[in-house]
């Protein structure tokens, strides 16, 4: 039997917290895939380059099937390796290139023709807190995304594995270095 | 709870993440609320910029069930490929690669030359080769020696094998002649293109015996013990002479690989996003090295051994002996390519047919030509899709 069967066979006995529950990769597949290939639009501009990073994400669940078990919270994982991937595509040195290249392009591509100065600012907006994510420490980025995605505390600190009562301040403390780093990044960018 | 509320309990009142105990002491705390929405602002700043990781995306141009379908085919393409990929790229990496050119050469590339077949006695074949073919395999069915059995096929293959003359490092040159002179071949080169390194690797011999008792055993430890060495493969002995070679790149290539480079290679693709067919897409190499030799008892069947590694790839029974069938097996040099990561065809090239892999990707794409002409082996690749270029190269060799 190859891998693919063998994986798909497993019975799926994992819930989700919004209690769904899996009997095959291609029901999972298709439950989450619209929401991972949405955060990885949001994140990163190049619609490509996002579906690109989705598949990989898919991918490296197929891949640690292991991993999963009862209780195990698939949205969470898939939502935080999907935000590592975004971060990482953002932080490699060709690829913020790129950002900064193709941030207004894709923009006015998308855009009425009525409205691009007002994208262009809301984009700049954009282009400016994916750098800001980029240049924070890792853990505290990766728990700012997953929350402002619309992950609950509890979705957050399973795929995190954090008490939910570290949410609160740890997000707090996240929140004050995004800050920091997009006023920097701004300043920056004026001078 | 009569104590104020801290920061972090505060933040989360603002998700309404805050437990009954603290929402009750935050209802009836003036102290607790002015903080909090002294917090709020600062929150909200900080969600606005944020916004765009909840905001609507227009996917109007796909329905939700197509898009999703689209994605899930393109997953499973993607999925099988970099298994397939993963596998190839494993298997000739792991330590069996440091013998695969005589596994190769043993199994699949072997050559009789006519006439000299009855040599020291009429005991032994002696084997060169004069054309290619290819042969799609399925690796993702070689899973079997990524655990102890392939470090035990890799420590039988390291036990039964004396080298002779181990190969040296690649010495770069400046020239062809001086390539030629030293690799002791007449090298060829295109005219009209400056290569950007020229460089030849010393030659090497070695002998092995087989012992057919411990091979069988790994094959039933595999999980194979339905293929059967012929008896007459055990004690056989077989030397191996591999000639000196020469490669010569052209455009931004990577430098030529020594033990430990693929896996260190293999390490920095699967970390990085920045795949070998980006950094080194306008590379092509050429490569050129005549004949190797095998000499091999005249009993030896190479045929059969050649349909026991194919099934061991996973191949039927029926699958393997249809291709053995069509593959003269006294001449031939097999190419192994992953069955549903790469192509191949037929192309006339350098006045012979010649044999063109393509691995197609958006990604990595890469290429390789082979072809075999007065008894030297010449092949280019490269990593790009530059194709179309290495044909043109290779017609306009003097």
């Amino acid at each position: 039997m190859d891998e693919t069967g063998a994986y798909e066979s497993i019975p799926y006995r994992m819930k989700l917290s919004q209690g769904s529950t899996y009997d095959s990769f291609e029901s999972l597949f298709r439950e989450n895939w619209e929401s991972v290939n949405r955060l990885l639009r949001r994140m990163i501009i190049d619609p490509a380059e996002a579906e690109d990073l989705a598949l990989e994400t898919f991918y490296r669940l197929y891949k640690n099937h292991v991993l999963v078990r009862e209780g195990f919270n698939t949205r969470g994982w898939l939502y935080k390796v999907a935000t590592n991937l975004a971060l990482q595509s953002i932080r490699s040195f060709k690829r913020r290139q790129h950002y900064e290249l193709h941030a207004g392009k894709y923009a006015l591509e998308e855009t009425p023709e009525t409205e691009p100065a007002e994208l262009f600012a809301k984009n700049e907006e954009q282009r400016l807190a994916g750098m800001a994510l980029a240049q924070m420490n890792p853990h505290r980025a990766e728990l700012l995304v997953l929350r402002h995605s619309g992950l609950t505390y509890k979705d957050i600190a399973q795929a995190l594995e954090l008490s939910p009562t570290s949410i609160g301040p740890l997000l707090l403390r996240a929140e004050r270095e995004f800050e920091k780093c997009y006023r920097a990044l701004a300043k920056e960018e004026e001078t | 709870m009569n104590e104020h509320l801290n920061e972090g309990q505060l933040r989360a009142s603002l998700d309404g993440e805050l437990d009954s105990d603290g929402l009750t002491h935050l209802e009836t705390c003036q102290h607790c609320q002015m903080r909090q929405a002294a917090l709020r602002t600062q929150v909200e700043q900080v969600a606005s910029k944020l916004s765009f990781l909840s905001s609507p995306i227009d996917t109007s141009s796909l329905s939700k069930s197509s898009a999703t379908s689209s994605a899930w085919h393109r997953f499973n393409q993607q999925k099988l490929i970099q298994k397939e990929t993963s596998m190839f790229r494993k298997l000739f990496a792991s330590p069996l690669i440091r013998y695969a050119v005589s596994i190769v050469l043993i199994l699949t590339v072997i050559l009789a030359i006519p006439g000299t077949r009855a040599l020291a006695g009429e005991l032994l074949n002696l084997f060169r080769v004069q054309r290619v073919a290819v042969v799609p395999v399925d690796f993702t069915g070689m899973q079997q020696l990524n655990g102890a059995v392939g470090q035990d096929i890799s420590q039988l293959i390291s036990n039964s094998i004396t080298m002779k003359n181990e190969p040296g490092d690649p010495v770069n040159v400046a020239t062809t002649d001086e390539a030629s002179q030293l690799a002791g071949f007449n090298v060829r080169a295109p005219q009209d293109i400056t290569p950007s390194r020229i460089s030849v690797m010393s030659g090497a011999s070695f002998a092995f015996t087989i012992d057919r008792a411990k091979a069988q055993a790994l094959l039933d430890e595999a999980g194979r013990g339905d293929l059967v060495l012929p008896e007459e493969v055990d004690g056989a002995d077989v030397s191996v002479n591999i000639p000196s070679s020469v490669s010569i790149a052209f455009g931004t290539c990577p430098e030529p690989s020594n033990e430990g480079e693929v896996e260190r290679e293999m390490e920095r693709e699967t970390t990085t996003s920045g795949s070998p067919g980006r950094v080194y897409k306008d590379c092509i190499i050429l490569a050129q090295i005549p004949s190797p030799e095998v000499s091999a008892p005249a009993s030896l069947d190479i045929a059969k051994l050649a349909q026991i590694g194919l099934e061991f790839t996973g191949m039927t029974a029926e699958e393997a002996a249809e291709f053995t069938s069509t593959v003269d097996w006294t001449s031939t040099l097999v190419v192994p390519i992953p069955k549903n990561a790469a192509s191949y065809e037929q192309v006339p090239v350098d006045g012979v047919m010649g044999t063109l892999i393509e691995r197609p990707s958006d990604d990595a794409p890469q290429f390789a030509l082979f072809w075999v002409k007065d008894g030297i082996i010449y092949t280019i690749g490269g990593l790009g899709s530059n194709a179309q270029k290495a044909l043109e190269i290779a017609n306009s060799l003097p």
